[in-house]
């Protein structure tokens, strides 16, 4: 039997290759015979693939083919009025306020009025628009979007590049330093129920680096299906901190994926957030394609209610002699399932490879459920790699201890929390995003920090 | 006054304390001494509120109130403290921010004004350096990679913050170094007062010839064996606890 195979369709299934058919003619760069080509033949891998389900071993936990009913229409921007109210409403005030150059794109809209792009170009940085991009891309756009790797295998991948409609494009020149952080803000969910498709490409040069934070957050309660897609691109000696938060509303499913290769003697720090969506999967491809370089690929989620989020990062060492990184610290109230699943794969020539992750859960609740799978595939022999993972309860000896000094048993409790997922935010350089994130756990915890 | 009648504790379904009866004047000092596991650390345990120390009988009240009906924070803002025989290392949590809190948790209790950081930082600068503390150490992660002796007197520092009127200092000094010792008792003289009474639990009458107490205690299988002066810690000192019957040798 080969479940790669189709057999049926589900209603959403065909609902989502029905949505490419009534759109096609109106995606970003529609008369473009590169991009049309790219979204045919993603659609068609998407048509063969499906949707991921249970019985394929990377979606074991979370099938998506079950948990997709209904597709919604894909969004069309409507030029929603977003001042600093609705800024910090969709983001929380400690990552609404964060300072930096901003990018807002609502509804897949790249918004003019609401970011700092020419500052941003003054900067030294090129950047546009996915819509506009895609109209005649330039070479290397060509050369990025259509390298391979799970854009080939990954459904959600592919439905991504089939119905890509917001998102920049981003190049960080040779050499280039950022003053300032960039803050990539995605705001959705104005309107009536949509799905939202949205793809960044990022690149930075040789010796380039940046701190980028991408930011999803919902504006109204309606219902917001998300396919994000991020790809990054480090050159040689470029270093890049890449960031994400999510805190959509818990009516969303949000599928994001980082798709990032680092040159050689670089450095890749990805650190995510999330706190929001009812379904949440976050996959992170990191591949080394250049000696010497290093990667941490850290992250919390604090999730309640029925709240369900996987995280499933693939490290692919393909080169000796790069060091890569992993801490995930997931804290589970109520009936909230949290998933790792982490790969490290090593290739046969890959040697002095240094491949670490650690996933901790905090349960606090009975009925939360944590559920991790580590896998090491290494097919190098001069390496050291390793994994570990751990799921429990609060140290009850470690609440008495606080509680003893005069800490009233739930702001034990909330110190505790922040001290466990507080652990992940050192992997941020950013000090007044550390702070940020810090606020962001209090926030969840709904207590008040100095 | 601390007054403990006929108290029985119970951890995982195991007695531990069987009847204990014991009487502390508000601004005495008494030691208590014994066998390992006869159930002193138990004691402090229960007195503080920890959750999986069940007490089946008896009563415990300070200065009449039920300590036994209070939760532990409740109890640290009605003024008991104890200082752990093993402090608990908390990653995370940094030391600074752990002490403003737990002061300004207990002032609030007590209806006092919170203090205000610059405040805050010069009264633990201030207490900090009469303990020998190095206020670099504050800026770490409370207890973590702190040595024995140096958990030890941030936990009198703690005591010393929260200004407490019960003072139960379980095996305070075991883990210091003579100069250390020293300091650390120097610390806990400096809070004796009329108003507050001190439990001081050890091993050593090296530590009652700095902390002199005004009575000991001797606790034997959950239950006071023996109480007497000063001199009681140097007989047994000299002799043990021999002289306790098969109860006490065999613990
Ligand atoms: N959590 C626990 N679970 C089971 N038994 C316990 C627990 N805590 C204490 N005990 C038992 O209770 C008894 C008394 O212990 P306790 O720690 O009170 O003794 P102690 O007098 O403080 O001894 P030491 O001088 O060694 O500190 C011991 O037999 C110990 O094993
Ligand atoms: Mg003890």
């Amino acid at each position: 039997m080969n479940l790669s195979v189709q057999q049926f369709r589900t209603k959403a299934e065909q609902e989502l290759l029905d949505l490419y058919t009534k759109a096609e003619k109106t995606l970003p760069g529609a008369g473009n015979p590169f991009v049309a080509d790219l979204r045919e033949k993603a659609l068609a891998t998407y048509a063969r693939l499906g949707l991921p389900h249970r019985r394929i071993e990377a979606w074991k936990y979370t099938d998506l083919r079950a948990h997709l009913e209904d597709v919604y229409p894909l969004a069309t921007p409507r030029g929603a009025a977003i001042g600093a109210n609705e800024l910090e409403a969709a983001l929380g005030k400690a990552i609404a306020d964060f300072s930096a150059y901003r990018l807002v794109i609502v509804e897949g809209e790249l918004r003019d009025d609401l970011s700092d792009i020419s500052a941003l170009k003054d900067a030294g940085a090129v950047i546009v628009s996915l819509a506009e991009a895609l109209e005649s891309p330039p070479e290397w756009l060509k050369q990025t979007l259509s390298k391979a790797g799970p854009r080939e295998d990954d459904a959600v991948f592919a439905l991504n590049t089939a119905l890509m409609t917001g998102g920049v494009i981003l190049r960080l020149p040779k050499g280039l330093t950022l003053d300032k952080p960039i803050h990539l803000i995605h705001l959705d969910g104005t309107g009536d129920p949509a799905t939202m498709v949205t793809r960044n490409v990022i690149m930075a040069e040789e010796g380039a680096s940046a701190t980028v934070l991408e930011s999803y957050g919902g504006l109204g309660m309606t219902g917001l299906q998300r396919n994000a897609v991020t790809e990054i691109e480090i050159g040689d000696k470029a270093a890049i901190h890449h960031i994400k938060f999510q805190r959509e509303a818990v009516e969303t499913t949000h599928l994001g994926i980082w798709l990032a290769t680092i040159g050689a003697d670089a450095r890749y720090d990805a650190f995510q957030v999330s706190t929001g969506a009812l379904l949440g999967r976050n996959q992170i491809y990191v591949g080394f394609d250049g000696e010497g370089s290093s990667t941490d690929v850290s992250g919390a989620c604090l999730m309640r209610g029925r709240q369900h989020s996987d995280t499933t990062l693939v490290v692919e060492h393909r080169v000796p002699s790069c060091v890569s990184r992993e801490l995930f610290k997931v804290v589970l109230d109520d009936h909230a399932r949290g998933i790792f699943q982490g790969k490290v794969i090593v290739a046969p020539d890959a040697q002095k490879t240094d491949g670490k992750q650690m996933a901790n859960a905090l349960l606090l609740s009975e009925t939360a459920e944590f559920d991790s799978k580590p896998e090491l595939e290494i097919f190098a022999d001069d390496v050291v790699c390793g994994h570990g993972a751990t799921s429990g309860q609060m140290d009850e000896d470690l609440l008495f201890y606080l509680e003893s000094r005069g800490l009233p048993e739930a702001e034990a409790r909330a110190m505790l929390i922040q001290a466990f997922v507080g652990e992940t935010f050192e992997c941020v350089d950013n000090e007044a995003l550390r702070e940020a994130f810090a606020g962001v756990s209090a926030d969840w915890l709904g207590v008040q920090v100095e | 006054m601390l007054e403990i009648k006929n108290l029985h504790a119970n951890v995982d379904g195991r007695e531990i304390l069987k009847g204990l009866d014991l009487t502390l004047p508000t601004g005495e000092v008494h030691a208590i001494m014994g066998p390992n596991g006869s159930g002193k650390s138990t004691l402090a345990y229960v007195l503080a509120g920890k959750d999986d120390y069940e007490v089946t009988e008896g009563s415990i009240t300070w200065n009449g109130v039920d300590v036994l009906a209070l939760a532990p924070s409740d109890r640290a803002a009605a003024g008991v403290f104890l200082a752990f025989q093993y402090p608990m290392e908390i990653p995370g949590v940094a030391t600074m921010t752990f002490l403003r809190s737990s002061v300004n948790a207990v002032r609030k209790a007590r209806g006092q004004e919170e203090l205000s950081t610059p405040d805050f930082l010069r009264l633990v600068k201030e207490k900090a350096k009469t303990l020998n503390i190095d206020t670099e150490m504050l800026r770490r992660p409370l207890n973590v990679g702190f040595s024995g002796g140096e958990k030890k007197r941030n936990e009198i520092l703690q005591m010393t913050l929260l200004e407490p009127s019960l003072c139960v200092l379980d095996e305070t000094d075991s883990g210091l170094d003579i100069d250390a010792l020293r300091v650390v008792a120097d610390g806990v003289n400096a809070l004796r007062s009329p108003e507050r009474s001190m439990l001081v639990i050890t091993h050593y009458q090296r530590l009652l010839d700095y902390i002199v107490p005004d009575r000991v205690h001797v606790l034997s299988d959950g239950r006071v064996a023996r109480s007497g002066g000063p001199e009681l810690a140097l007989e047994l000192e000299k002799s043990g606890y021999a002289g306790f019957g098969d109860e006490a040798t065999a613990a």
